[in-house]
């Protein structure tokens, strides 16, 4: 019984191995830039997705607010290197420590909210934030932050000609949240957040300390999601509240978990190809319209596959399924 | 030898109803204790405070020669307090073996050894053969014992069982049983809530009675059915003859 769980999990490893291997080489045959922006985007959200599922899929604490951290990662970064010239290395880094940080302190009085009432504090919470920022001089205001161009470099981590740096460094991204979400998987944290989000009365019958379980979950999801931001600032390289900051990512972070399958370690990778392609696409060939025919498609997509698949689409793949049929 | 359980003029008060008033009781090392009592008579009440899901209004109580009044309920299962819940709380969408490994992890973070642990308890518990089902999927009585196999995976001094029994068939309830003994048979101190007296009182080494908030009677099952003051509890005044 225990090798069949080793084996799983082994399997999961190669099975993750052999797609970031693939996925490597897709550059060498897709030149197309806005193909190759699509795929950046992908990646980008698939390791939000990943970071977000942390707290929310597998600690069971549903934000709607990550946009906070993303919006932190990416304003540290610009800030710290347009005011203080220090390398958006240790931007991504102080970012997402900061992220962190910020995310224990919004949890001590937050996660004393149950359910619903949580959700929505960190919808607010999120706002709350944008407003601040959209007001905040010194980091630009409303207008924003133009990150200053400076050449190709990995140093400065900036690339006008092409985008395959960025491309990689995604993919790194979403290697990253995958394998550190497989690590706790199994692992005292993955098995108390997943407690705590069953039943915490139980959970705490058992030693598990439900608060100290949440803000662990809260820091980690904070911290990769605000790397996640840092890239983007770079890889967009202009930065405003609303682009960065906007209610908008923090559904994009969620949606393709849930559509995967929410709490599952292939369900925020599975959701984001499907999803991220899907809205850049319907956007661009239905979006001109200006009458939001694309939202509409999207939607209705969605709407779809969540009749279909409420528990998300991971469980078509999953061996798990097959052991509770049998 | 001392007592393993103390509480000391436990009072618990909701608001205006004061749902334990003045409990002492003890429990020994190595004993089955039952806690019966007709309903809204503190059972629970009781059985949470010891456990730590509230603390008391006023008294204390001692576990194990230490005073754990102030601890959480998670403070109390690290020094060896492990329960089960009157209406069951499994983790759903996890599977058993997982469901029992969240125990396990207090003593151990080595994850193998957790494991392994789990598996030993599912072992005892007779769950073995649904270690992979979701829990979610079990039925009521083996959702029971998947609560007494977690508990015990904390590897608790005293096990508090809060109506394991009730609800099921003879058959499983008499399974139940000697899963207990067995339990006890390792070392571990049993206190339970129960409400089938016939199916308790052949296990218990003593019963304590409550009723209205107040320890009513305390001593061998044998003796406490036979008590005026038990029965009048139970089935009123006119049916305690000899009273």
């Amino acid at each position: 019984m225990d090798t069949a769980f080793a084996q799983r999990r082994r399997r999961d490893l190669i099975v993750a191995a052999i797609f970031a291997g693939l996925s490597a080489l897709v550059p060498l045959f897709v030149k197309d830039v806005y193909v190759q922006n699509i795929m950046v985007l992908t990646l980008m959200y698939a390791a939000l997705s990943q970071s977000w599922n942390i707290l929310s899929g597998y600690c069971g604490q549903i934000s709607l607010g990550h946009a906070l951290y993303f919006g932190l990662g990416a304003y540290t970064t610009a800030l710290l290197f347009t005011k203080f010239g220090v390398l958006p290395w240790f931007g991504m880094l102080g970012g997402g420590l900061i992220s962190a940080a910020i995310a224990m302190a919004l949890g001590y009085p937050c996660f004393r909210l149950r359910g619903h009432y949580f959700v929505i504090a960190t919808i607010v919470i999120a706002e709350t934030a944008l407003l601040l920022f959209q007001n905040w001089d010194w980091a630009g205001a409303a207008l924003g932050i133009d990150i200053p161009v400076r050449g190709d470099s990995w140093l400065k981590f900036q690339f006008t000609r092409s985008k395959l740096p960025y491309f990689y460094f995604a993919l790194v991204l979403a290697c990253v949240a995958w394998l550190v979400t497989w690590w706790l998987e199994d692992s005292k944290w993955g098995y108390w957040w997943r407690a705590v989000k069953d039943n915490p009365d139980a959970a705490e019958s058992l030693g598990v300390v439900v608060f100290n379980s949440k803000m662990g979950a809260a820091a980690v999801s904070a911290f990769l999601t605000a790397i996640g931001g840092s890239f983007y600032a770079q890889f967009v390289s202009y930065i405003d509240p609303e682009s960065v900051m906007g209610f908008q990512f923090s559904l994009l972070m969620a949606l393709p978990a849930v559509l995967g399958g929410i709490g599952t370690l292939w369900g925020p990778v599975l959701g984001a190809v499907i999803l991220i392609p899907l809205t850049e696409l319907t956007r661009s060939f239905i979006g001109g319209s200006g009458r939001g025919v694309d939202l509409i498609v999207y939607g209705t997509l969605i709407v779809l596959i969540s009749l279909a698949r409420p528990q998300g689409l991971v469980g078509l793949f999953s061996p798990r399924r097959k052991e509770a049929a049998r | 030898m001392t007592a393993l359980l103390e509480t000391k003029g436990i009072w618990q008060r909701f608001g205006g109803l004061v749902a334990n008033s003045d409990v002492s009781i003890s429990v020994g090392r190595g004993e089955i204790v039952g806690l019966i009592g007709p309903n809204g008579a503190g059972k629970s009440t009781l059985f949470n405070l010891i456990a730590g899901v509230y603390t008391p209004t006023q008294g204390s109580i001692i576990f194990d020669g230490e005073d754990v009044t102030g601890l959480s309920a998670a403070e109390r299962c690290e020094r060896g307090i492990g329960r089960t819940f009157q209406v069951v709380k499994s983790f759903e969408t996890m599977t058993v073996i997982d469901n029992v490994i969240v125990g396990a992890l207090i003593r151990t973070t080595v994850m193998r050894e957790a494991r392994r642990k789990a598996h030993e308890v599912l072992e005892f518990c007779g769950l073995a053969a649904r270690a992979n089902t979701l829990a979610s999927q079990l039925i009521p009585s083996e959702k029971r014992r998947l609560e007494v196999a977690r508990a015990l995976a904390t590897e608790p001094k005293l096990l508090l069982l809060d109506e394991v029994l009730t609800g099921l068939t003879p058959i499983e309830a008499q399974t139940g049983v000697e899963l207990v003994r067995k339990v006890r048979a390792t070392g571990v101190t049993v206190l339970m809530v129960e409400h089938v007296m016939e199916i308790v009182m052949p296990l218990v080494d003593r019963a304590i009675v409550l009723d209205l908030g107040k320890v009513l009677v305390e001593g061998k099952p044998t003796d406490v059915v036979r008590d005026p003051k038990v029965i009048t509890a139970y089935l009123g005044d006119r049916h305690a003859v000899g009273a």
